[in-house]
């Protein structure tokens, strides 16, 4: 099994070497996958889409496509309602009491608020990141067993070839490949992190949510993770909340700016950072305000 | 001013070290509380045994090795021979109601024996004339404290042992009493014979407590006098009441008595008993063979009445049984209660209501608990599904449905659980609330549903504090009394064959070891014994679950 | 699966939408595990409301009795008695009223001082030593507790003291003390420490000494949790059976004169634990009883809310 995709390995592999550290994303490349997608349709689409908790809005009329196989960046000032749209997306917000929803949100051109939703497939499908590492108290192989046992994989030697795949995918196989049963809460911040990355990687999801993933991690941690969006951002369609102009300017093909919960800018990373239309995102960006 | 700071530094200090004494005080209590506890408790396994325990051991409760008892019993009479025969002799001077007893015995022998060999008519009456003169004669000898009467009638009875009349008959038996009388009257104080025979009495108890039955003697009906003195101190202490006589002597009127002691070797001063108290004294390491024992067997054991001999193994087994029966019903309750309050709710008034519940469940005084139990399980609930589960489905046996009209195990257990549910569904609420909210959050991002989650995710990682809670309720009800005096406990009777059976438990056979058990007052070190097997069991219960919380708390912090 | 994995690796290839069949499947096992759950739960409800009503009716054919005026006027308890039964249960309310009250004098004090040591003065290596302590102290069966005060104490009382009986209200009340003390610390100390670190700071930066900023401010501060632990205390003194029965010395009988400690009382739950193996089911003496039970719930539910009221107050202060 593994020689069958040592090949793919490989070429992502070569992917990631190409990239040898995280730098801005060249222009003509974004441009190019930009259109692709754009001419395929945004695969999370979002219209006019409001969430209230009780009476108070999260997040208000937002309109936007989230694009495949593409690093999308939202940045905003705290509490702009940035991570409260990104936990829509696989509907991680229902964990409150008392939540409505207006407009649509749509993955892959179903409404995740319909009743009908399998939530289980969709947040298998779309996997999620959070802003503080969080593994459970089991082992590392059981932390990222976790998602493909309970897809009903239980085939050891089939168990074995993901944790070692998805951990490689995270940059974490070599460090803990001899301890594999220790528990993973004793990783360091950044460890848990990626373990926590290579755990959502192995309910093999096609779009991944990461919620302000390095805000608790120092840089050399966060240069790693970094370097992991890049390796994976070609084969998953990844959002990125973050509070880093500077992380999202060197991770993401687009960036969306929230503010007070809503959208007020959204573009290609390139012209976002370099030619703002906005004004309130000039200001933000120049660091006049937030 | 300097005054004034002086006083409001010396009060913080007074403060300050009345706040330490508080403390250092409840330490002290709780060391002097469990200290004698302990102390006394461990003497009913630890102490040193005599041969007669190890025979009482082997001959109530089959333990033991029977050969080398037998051995050490045989010399160990071999050694108290002395005893007895000074004590024989002595009593044949002092005893002379049993020596007219006697006596009387054998002219009754008398007349039955010739009845038997065919004598009739004149020569019978003749004989028996005889006898019956002989027969008054010793017995005015036993009975006179006239040194020279009792002589003169003894050499009269001892004139006629050549007689052929007699030869060959009990009444030989008479003349052999006379002989030894007359001995006894050469080294015996007549005229205090009456004195004597009551501190005999005396001797002969204490010797009993010491020594048990003498051998050849019918072995006493209840078994706590089969048996000497079992343990080392038992032996010391009757040793003193051997030696001494205690009085209370009041010396002036209207002064508290004060207690008197003289020796018994002076008062049987120049009798055959006086060398028995040097004797017994020196020898008592081999009339006892004490060995150091540790009695392990005393949690397995069933006792004799009133616990004077044996262990508490009932005792225990009764309370693990109630305990276990309670936690079936109990822990299941608490942790699904504790997962509805925590998983399926926000704060609406029926929940309010649950909780307002829970909590007025945890403060019913526990009397009151053990009230309900009987009213409810004991006299409705049970008596009424014995009757359908027997007359209506035919399920039952008659014996069945008698039981369960009765306080049974499970009908304490039951009590028990309904008292630890508030405990176990407080501890789990908290130990489930404690899981941190990303593993949740984690692991339904990963697509597992609700149910899921909670099995797999947070009931593992509340574990360790629902463990411990679990096993806090569980020393609670191991330990408690009120609750079950009512529904199934019993101070004595047979082990229970099934839970329809009341049974005996460590808490109520401790009060009842205290307060209730007369019997008991006189073995100290079993009073202490069952109550150290309670605190002790309840108190490794709690031991383990701080160990386990402590242990979880590092765990949770990734050491 | 796993080959087919990069080129597609964008395209949702599992429904996000239930199939109706699954959807009414999710639906029913979720309302009924629900309904399970709640079920379960409402088992304490239900059975508070047993205990209440199995209580009451027991107790139902006193309470509408000719003896009821006279169970709450009379002093004197003779159930027993084959001419004149009396069944006025104030000389028993008074025994417990009686260890109760000397219980918390003994142990608010010092409870409320170890609490303040814990949460104030001790050094985090102590307190992880007194802790456990503490619970071992709660731990510890009410029974072997009665043990101690029979077996231990009243001897000592007679030898050492001169009492008639070692089975006293002074015995009694140090016996609860004791048992009431870890209740009340946990609770008091919990609230104390609830109060805050900004509030201490506030008073020793205006000067105060440590007995003032205690004195003066923490405790008043944290005063809801303090009478919350004492009602705790009270109630765990109240209810407790064991030790009274075998401590008090089980005399119906007010003290006189009544600072009297050296004499027997009999408390209300040492009065059901003894006379309930005597009586006969359904008899007058075994209802009364009952009614005893009504009072000793009715007086701890009382309790209860008044501490769930105080400890609600404290939860409040905390998330403000």
């Amino acid at each position: 099994m593994i020689q069958s995709q040592s090949n793919e390995l490989s070429l992502s592999g070569a992917d990631a070497s190409l990239i040898p550290k995280p730098t801005y994303v060249q222009a003509d490349d974004t441009d190019t996958m930009t259109t692709e997608s754009s001419e395929a349709g945004g695969i999370i689409r979002s219209k006019d889409f409001c969430l209230f908790y009780g009476r108070t809005a999260g997040v208000k009329n937002i309109t936007m496509d989230i694009y495949a196989r593409m690093v999308t960046a939202i940045i905003g000032p705290s509490g702009c309602g940035k991570s409260t749209f990104l936990r829509s997306i696989n509907r991680m917000n229902d964990l409150i009491p008392n939540i409505r929803t207006e407009g649509s949100l749509t993955v892959n051109g179903q409404d995740v608020y319909d009743r009908r939703v399998n939530l289980v497939n969709l947040r298998q499908q779309v996997g999620m990141v959070f802003q503080k590492p969080n593994p459970f108290a089991k082992s590392i192989y059981d932390n990222i067993a976790y998602g493909p046992r309970l897809q009903g994989i239980h085939n050891r030697s089939e168990l074995n070839s993901i944790v070692e795949e998805c951990l490689n995918d995270a940059f974490l196989w070599d460090e803990v490949k001899d301890d594999l049963q220790k528990s993973a809460l004793a990783l360091s911040g950044g460890q848990q992190q990626r373990l926590c990355i290579a755990r959502a990687l192995a309910t093999r999801p096609r779009a991944l949510l990461m919620d302000e993933p390095c805000s608790a991690l120092d840089p050399i941690a966060t240069a790693r993770i970094e370097e992991l969006i890049a390796k994976l951002k070609d084969r998953y369609t990844i959002v990125i909340v973050t509070h880093n102009m500077q992380q999202a300017a060197r991770v993401s093909e687009r960036t969306a700016f929230f503010c007070l919960g809503e959208l007020i800018e959204y573009d290609q990373t390139s012209r976002f950072f370099t030619n703002p239309s906005n004004k309130q995102t000039e200001d933000y960006i120049t660091g006049r305000f937030g | 001013m300097g005054f004034r700071i002086f006083s409001r530094d010396f009060a913080d200090r007074c403060f300050t070290a009345f706040s330490i004494m508080s403390v250092v005080l409840m330490v002290c209590v709780l060391v002097m509380v469990l200290g004698p506890m302990m102390l006394h408790g461990l003497k009913a396994v630890f102490f040193f045994g005599t041969n007669e325990f190890r025979e009482m051991q082997l001959a109530v409760f089959g333990h033991g090795d029977s050969e080398r008892i037998r051995r050490e019993n045989g010399e160990i009479e071999e050694a108290r021979l002395f005893v007895y025969e000074a004590v024989g002799r002595f009593r044949r001077g002092i005893d002379t109601d049993h020596l007219s007893d006697d006596v009387r015995d054998i002219y009754r022998d008398y007349g039955s024996y010739l009845r038997d060999n065919g004598v009739s008519g004149e020569r019978y009456s003749t004989l028996r004339a005889r006898a019956k003169v002989l027969r008054d004669t010793l017995q005015d000898a036993f009975e006179s404290r006239d040194k020279g009467t009792v002589q003169r009638n003894l050499q009269s009875v001892l004139e006629l042992r050549d007689d052929p009349d007699f030869r060959g008959t009990v009444i030989e038996a008479y003349f052999e009493k006379a002989e030894s009388y007359t001995h006894v009257v050469e080294s015996v104080d007549l005229s205090k014979r009456e004195q004597y025979a009551k501190a005999f009495d005396e001797v002969q108890e204490a010797l009993s407590k010491l020594f048990g039955p003498r051998p050849g003697e019918l072995l006493p009906a209840l078994t706590i006098d089969q048996y000497g003195a079992t343990r080392w101190d038992v032996v010391q202490r009757e040793l003193q009441k051997l030696l001494w006589i205690e009085e209370w002597v009041e010396t002036e009127p209207g002064q508290p008595m004060v207690k008197h002691r003289t020796a018994r070797k002076e008062f049987f001063a120049n009798t055959d008993l006086e060398p028995i108290f040097d004797y017994t004294e020196k020898n008592l390491y081999r009339l006892f063979r004490p060995r150091l024992t540790f009695y392990w067997r005393y949690f397995l054991d069933e006792s004799t009445d009133g616990h004077y001999f044996g262990g508490c193994g009932p005792e225990i087994l009764g309370t693990l049984a109630l305990t276990f029966f309670s936690m079936l019903f109990s822990i299941p309750l608490g942790i699904i209660s504790a997962a509805f309050l925590v998983e399926c709710t926000s704060d609406n008034i029926v929940v309010r209501v649950i909780r307002t519940c829970i909590n007025t469940l945890a403060g019913v005084p526990s009397i009151v608990f053990g009230l309900f139990g009987m009213a409810f399980f004991v006299l409705f609930l049970f008596p009424m599904l014995g009757e359908f589960g027997h007359e209506t489905l035919g399920i039952f046996s008659a014996e069945t449905a008698k039981n369960l009209t009765k306080p049974n195990i499970l009908a304490a257990s039951f009590t028990l659980g309904l008292l630890v549910l508030p405990v176990i569904i407080r501890a789990s609420e908290e130990a489930i609330r404690a899981v941190p909210r990303t593993y949740k959050e984690a692991a339904l991002a990963l697509g597992a549903g609700q149910f899921r989650t909670f099995m797999t995710v947070i009931l593992p990682a509340a574990a360790p504090g629902i463990f411990t809670g679990i096993i806090l309720s569980l020393s609670r009800a191991a330990g408690e009394t009120a609750p079950i005096l009512f529904t199934g406990a019993i101070a004595f009777g047979p082990v229970p064959d099934s839970i329809l059976e009341p049974t005996r438990a460590l808490s109520y056979g401790s009060y009842d070891i205290a307060v209730g058990d007369r019997l008991a007052m006189l073995v100290p070190h079993k009073q202490y014994g069952m109550v150290m097997t309670l605190v002790a069991l309840v108190l490794t219960l709690n031991i383990i679950a701080i160990w386990i919380r402590s242990r979880s708390s590092r765990k949770l912090r990734g050491i | 699966m796993q080959s087919s994995r990069p080129a597609e690796a964008a395209r949702f290839d599992r429904p996000l939408l239930l199939s109706p069949g699954k959807d009414l499947r999710g639906y029913i096992f979720n309302k009924l595990g629900r309904a399970f759950l709640f079920l379960v739960t409402f088992v304490s409800v239900v059975a508070v409301l047993l205990i209440f009503y199995f209580i009451i009716r027991e107790a139902a054919g006193f309470l509408a009795g000719p003896y009821v005026k006279q169970f709450f006027t009379s002093a004197s308890w003779y159930p027993e008695s084959h001419e004149h039964p009396e069944f006025g249960v104030l000389a028993i309310v008074a025994g417990t009223v009686y260890v109760t009250v000397l219980a918390l004098l003994i142990a608010v004090p010092l409870g409320l001082l170890a609490a303040v040591w814990l949460s104030d003065i001790a050094t985090f290596k102590v307190r992880q030593f007194i802790k456990p302590v503490i619970e071992i102290l709660a731990a510890i069966p009410s029974v072997a507790f009665g043990f101690f005060a029979v077996l231990v104490m009243a001897p000592w009382m007679q030898t050492h003291l001169g009492y008639d009986t070692g089975t006293n209200v002074l015995n009694a009340g140090i016996i609860l003390a004791v048992m009431a003390l870890p209740t009340i610390i946990s609770v008091a100390e919990d609230s104390l420490s609830a109060v805050g670190m900004e509030i201490r700071e506030a008073a020793y930066g205006l000067g105060s000494t440590r007995a003032e900023a205690m004195i003066r401010v923490v405790i008043p501060a944290g005063h809801s949790g303090i009478i919350a632990a004492i009602i705790l205390g009270m109630m765990r003194a109240v209810g407790e059976t064991m030790v009274v029965w075998m401590a008090s010395g089980n005399a119906s009988q007010i003290p006189s004169p009544w600072w009297d400690l050296s004499q027997s009382v009999r408390t209300m739950t040492a009065t059901i634990a003894g006379d309930m193996g005597e009586t006969v089911q359904g008899s007058v003496h075994y209802q009364s009883l009952f009614s005893i039970g009504i009072l000793l719930l009715v007086f701890t539910f009382g309790l209860n809310l008044m501490s769930e009221h105080f400890l609600a107050r404290v939860r409040k202060g905390k998330g403000a």
